[in-house]
């Protein structure tokens, strides 16, 4: 073959016209000596894009040596649709439904920081029960993230069953977000000014029944039936381990900063919506590793069913929207809003020009941070635990292609 | 114990085999749809069969995708006749923004959820096509007999 892209992926196989060593693609390097006088070369494999445990659209080229990676390279682009030059196409009330499409499995998260930077802009002040609305939704939607989460983190594993369990759960919340909102997914319910409607009548019961089984029976069950498990348990412990330094470093933000020992959570530091009345802990690890992500992420579930609890105790009565004009035309200005998404401080940098239209629509995905940093950190280890690390950093393609 | 944790895997594993399915047999069972779902946009119509649409535009404006498409000839006593108002389905993200933004609560996004087509043709309907556009005075005429009825399209912009 006469194109070195694909001598790339034949420089384990010996045959004619492989006497020339293979040219490599930029910043991988060749094996120096082989053993007792055979000759040895690093293998180059290409995981993904279609790869079940890329989460998504992800390509992967990872050197080995035998089962050793000894170079990593995360290639992206797959999904990439463009959010942030359509956004400068899109009506401001309009910037919703390309953030439910950005990390698509928390969207409410999402529509809530490009709402928050709208309102900024403007200026408007909202409602206290539409604040506390969007973060009755915002913790619905976490956990329906992270048991997406869980039960692909086990599938990386091995595990089939609890995966299943997870979309159980899910379904109910999905269920409880499409009676709010409308749909399952792509919701577009939260807008500059509040929500678009309050609580349907009688989703109070629906919620608390939900809350009451997931905490009590279905939460304890998927983590005895993973975090339990000692298989599991001596796969993920000591792999992929992120330090403070490099966590800090690389700009990693929620469970997977925490996890490394730094307790920062956008909901505690710099609050918004109704968090800074409601009570709830930040979970932080220790070491670092997959085991520790495992960990803050199980716990994160259980404070957020905590939060859910008190957001339906103490739902304020009052309008669920602020008095917004038909069309939004926020004065000049730039602003940063942020959130605290499923994975990671999920920001929107907005430049207004004074018209109907975005004039710049920056979305920060936490996602693509932990991405460069999985570059680091997957050298050294089994090309296995590779696809283990990458599930237990939780990164999602949709929003780091953006 | 080494082990003691994979028995009780199976443990829980056992209690969810006893708990039952929790899935419908589609297409032969069927779930109900929220009230508020949201799936294909559907014109609305009066008692009397005629559309709700007065061909203002606005939905066409609003419409974030493009995707709606209203072509409309205007008479000499300046009513209003709609020639054509398409819709691509196939395009479309069932957003709702258009039916919020309706000020004379004339379409609606519907229950029907099964869109698949066969033929690349059924991605584009025809919501209305060669009737006349429902005027204000219309609707005035029925705005005390539904009182409140049309209030959730104009919800938002009323706080």
């Amino acid at each position: 073959m006469s194109d070195p892209r694909y001598e790339v992926y034949e420089a384990g196989l010996i045959g004619e016209g492989m006497h020339e060593p293979p040219v490599l693609p930029a910043g991988l390097r060749r094996s120096p000596s082989g053993v007792d006088g055979l000759r040895t070369e690093h293998l180059v494999v290409n995981m993904g894009p279609q790869h079940p445990s890329t989460h998504g659209v992800l390509r992967m080229l990872v050197e080995v040596d035998g089962e050793e990676v000894v170079n990593a390279e995360a290639s992206i682009g797959y999904l990439h649709r463009g959010i942030e030059k359509l956004a400068e196409h899109r009506r401001y009330d309009a910037l919703g439904t390309l953030m439910d499409r950005g990390d698509y499995v928390s969207g409410i998260m999402g529509e809530l920081a490009a709402a928050l930077a709208v309102e900024q802009l403007l200026e408007v002040e909202v409602p206290r029960k539409a604040h506390w609305l969007r973060s009755l939704t915002s913790e619905l939607n976490r956990i329906a993230s992270h048991l997406v989460w869980y039960g692909t983190f086990g599938l990386d594993t091995g595990a089939m069953g609890q995966f299943l369990y997870a979309m159980r759960d899910r379904e109910a919340i999905l269920d409880i977000l499409e009676a709010i909102s409308g749909q399952r997914m792509m919701f577009n319910y939260v807008r500059p000014g509040g929500v678009v409607r309050d609580l349907p009548p009688g989703i109070d019961a629906k919620i608390r029944a939900f809350v009451d089984g997931f905490e009590n029976v279905y939460l304890p069950e998927h983590d005895a039936l993973l975090g339990g498990n000692e298989i599991f348990q001596s796969r993920v412990k000591g792999i992929g381990v992120i330090t403070r330094e490099q966590a800090l470093a690389f700009g990693l933000t929620g469970p997977n900063l925490r996890a490394s020992g730094v307790r920062y959570d956008v909901r505690a530091n710099r609050p918004y919506a109704a968090y800074p009345e409601l009570e709830f802990e930040v979970p932080v690890g220790e070491t670092g590793d997959a085991w520790d992500r495992y960990l803050v992420r199980m716990e994160e579930m259980r404070q957020a069913a905590r939060l859910i609890r008190q957001l339906i105790d103490g739902m304020p009565e009052g309008p669920h929207a602020a008095k917004v004009p038909k069309v939004l035309r926020p004065p000049a200005g730039e602003v940063y809003a942020a959130v605290e998404s499923s994975r990671g401080e999920t920001g929107v940098h907005l430049v207004s020009d004074g018209s109907e239209h975005p004039y710049r629509f920056h979305y920060r995905a936490p996602s693509l941070f932990a991405l460069q940093a999985l570059e680091e950190i997957v050298p050294g280890h089994l090309i296995a635990d590779v696809v283990m690390i990458i599930g237990s950093t939780d990164v999602m393609m949709g929003e780091i292609d953006r | 114990m080494w082990g003691a944790g994979l028995l009780n895997g199976l443990w829980i594993t056992m209690r969810n085999l006893l708990r039952g399915p929790i899935t419908v047999k589609y297409p032969h069972e069927k779930l109900d749809l929220p009230e508020r779902a949201r799936w294909a946009v559907a014109p609305k119509r009066f008692e009397d069969g005629s559309p709700r649409c007065t061909a203002c535009m606005t939905c066409v404006r609003v419409c974030p995708d493009h995707i709606l498409s209203l072509e409309v000839e205007t008479r000499e006593d300046k009513s209003k006749h709609i020639v054509r108002f398409d819709y691509e389905i196939g395009a479309c993200m069932m957003c709702g923004l258009c039916v919020e933004a309706c000020p004379f609560d004339a379409i609606e996004m519907s229950h029907e959820y099964e869109l698949a087509v066969t033929d690349p043709k059924g991605l584009r309907r025809t919501l209305l096509a060669d009737v006349d556009a429902a005027s204000a005075a219309k609707h005035r005429e029925e705005k005390p007999k539904a009182e409140g009825a049309a209030g959730e399209a104009g919800e938002r912009a009323d706080g």
